[in-house]
């Protein structure tokens, strides 16, 4: 059996409006998630991506045992989440991006020595994990200080270690890098592929930053309106909606652009032209020919289109 | 177990973390200590009560010193309750009432230790029938030492109770502006209960409120018996029973209905 085995999950909300005219108001009742299944063995990194609402969270809490779904199965480890809590969530750990767990009035050192007592670490593994995460996320100058004086890149650090001092087996991110500046992110993404590596912890990160699932996640699972639409490798999900290329062309001297065939897009920005165009229909050197033939070329780059107008595309025909 | 005591170390340093609180409050209760007790002399001066003024100014002043304990409550709860942090505590291995309730404990404790202890040695620096007065003996101190951590137990559970009920209603502001209603004047931080008509009184000791500090203060000023102990800690320890029970059904419900709204 799978690590995690999820199968026809299903998990409804009320929700309340208030009507149009008067004060009454009318339940709605809203699908967060409808007969998803899916199994995700142990040491897989995994990314879980979907629009706003897509029922994305719903399905973490599920897994970590905060919420009790209204239909089917979810085992993680052989246990069911809600079902056991208090010994399922002693195995995993959650980082949830918009929140936080550690104090907000003392160092942060103090919040991870009650963790440390709340999952009954012993005190040398305590240590020895505490000086590997403080060096790989580079705490050691704010170890001391209250969470309220941290920057939020800090902060986002330091819920990490907390979620990952027990050395948990599967690790939920909800959204880590929010917010997160370049040099922040990289350094996360490349603890979380060495965490994956070195300790065979599952993986599962829902994400709106496409970049993080490019450079993490292998597999990748799209939910939409509360249903599973897609599970598999990025790259072949991405195919099926890369179709556009661009190609930005400067010229030597100001010369007007040829005729371009139909399906060609230009934009012009400062003496460049932007031009998108689909490989498929106007091969690539066929159109770099044609720009040619109208002067002599100072600079040519070619670009694949940007990742989240990829996923828009998907979305938008998924109808998401 | 060792997870819980980790929670009042944690409280403990939280406390120390804002010494000026600290000391407003302390300056705010004092302030409030002597201007009660000059009403009550005011009052006793044309009209003297049955209860006499240094047993009244003791009661004031043990009231001022543990206020901190009856006050609702602890705003990082309820925060974590209304912006959905509480789903962090949910992927704990712990019982989340008791964790809660260790929390407030700790709070209500250290808050109130830290805030007494001063209070209590300008008390006794202060003139009889402006001071306070020692214990009427020694085991009635120890007695009202009993009662009161009875009486700190049943504040929790209380409080726990205000806090199932914003896990539904998303907003403290209701049940806790009761409570503290309730508690101010039930538990005799307003008027002394000793000063309450004798029918009133009968019933009121009966409350829950009561069983806070009015009850371990009784016994402490001697205007309880010795041998009214065992009634009033079986009182004590039932309500603290009763209302605890009533807690842990309450977030049970919580937890099976538990919604964390978005993200």
């Amino acid at each position: 059996m799978s690590y995690i085995a999820v199968d026809g999950l299903d998990k409804r909300f009320t929700v309340r409006k208030k009507r149009e005219k008067g004060i009454l108001r009318e339940k709605t009742v809203i699908h967060a998630l409808q007969d998803v299944s899916f199994a995700v063995e142990r040491g897989e990194l995994v990314g879980y991506i979907g629009p706003n609402g897509a029922g994305k969270s719903t399905t973490v809490k599920i897994l970590s045992g905060i919420l009790t779904p209204d239909g089917g199965s979810v085992t993680v480890g052989g246990r069911v989440p809600w079902k056991e809590r208090r010994e399922h969530v002693r195995h995993i750990g959650v980082v949830f991006g918009q929140r936080s767990q550690l104090w907000w009035d003392v160092p942060i050192l103090d919040s991870y020595s009650l963790l440390k007592d709340i999952y009954r670490i012993p005190e040398n593994e305590y240590q020895r994990r505490l000086a590997q995460l403080t060096e790989a996320l580079q705490l050691g100058d704010f170890l001391r200080t209250p969470l309220r004086l941290l920057s939020l890149g800090q902060r986002m650090r330091a819920e990490l270690c907390g979620s990952l001092l027990h050395g948990p087996e599967l690790l939920f991110l909800d959204e880590p890098t929010i917010g997160l500046d370049a040099v922040s992110k990289l350094a996360l993404r490349d603890f979380l592929k060495e965490e994956n590596r070195r300790n065979g912890t599952t993986i599962l990160l829902t994400t709106h930053d496409m970049e993080d699932i490019a450079a993490l996640c292998p597999r990748v699972m799209v939910l939409g309106h509360g249903k599973k639409l897609y599970d598999g490798a990025l790259p072949e999900l991405l195919s099926r909606y890369d179709t556009q290329r661009i190609l930005t062309v400067r010229y030597e001297a100001e010369a007007g652009l040829p005729e371009l065939p139909e399906g060609c897009a230009v934009t012009q920005e400062a003496g460049n032209y932007k031009i998108t165009y689909a490989p498929e229909k106007m091969p690539t050197a066929q159109l770099i020919s044609l720009l040619q033939s109208a002067g002599s070329i100072r600079e040519l780059t070619a670009q694949p289109q940007n990742i989240d107008h990829l996923i828009a595309a998907m979305y938008r025909e998924m109808d998401l | 177990m060792k997870a819980y005591f980790s929670v009042f170390r944690m409280r403990w340093r939280m406390e120390l973390q804002y010494r000026g609180a600290v000391i407003g409050g302390v300056l705010c209760q004092m302030f409030f200590g002597l201007i009660l007790i000059a009403l009550y002399r005011a009052l006793y001066a044309t009209k003297p009560q049955a209860m006499p003024i240094e047993s009244v100014a003791t009661y004031v002043w043990l009231q001022q010193a543990f206020f901190r304990m009856l006050l609702a409550s602890d705003a990082d709860l309820l925060d974590k309750i209304r912006t959905g942090s509480i789903a962090y505590d949910l992927c704990r291995p712990l019982q989340l009432y008791g964790y809660y309730y260790v929390r407030v404990m700790a709070q209500k404790l250290l808050g109130s230790l830290l805030r007494a202890t001063p209070m209590l040695v300008f008390a006794m620096l202060l003139p009889a029938g402006w001071g306070i007065q020692g214990p009427v003996s020694g085991p009635a101190f120890l007695l009202a030492v009993m009662g009161l951590l009875l009486g700190l137990l049943c504040v929790c559970a209380l409080e726990n109770i205000t806090m199932g009920f914003t896990m539904r209603t998303l907003d403290s502001r209701g049940v806790q502006a009761m409570l503290n209603l309730m508690m101010m004047t039930l538990a005799g931080n307003i008027l002394p209960l000793t000063l309450f008509p004798d029918s009133w009184q009968n019933a009121v000791t009966l409350l829950p409120y009561a069983q806070l500090l009015d009850a371990p203060i009784r016994l402490y000023t001697g205007q309880q018996p010795l041998s009214a102990a065992p009634h009033i800690l079986a009182v004590q320890f039932v309500w603290t029973l009763l209302l605890t029970g009533l807690g842990l059904l309450l977030w049970r419900q919580n937890q099976k209905r538990l919604v964390i709204q978005g993200g």
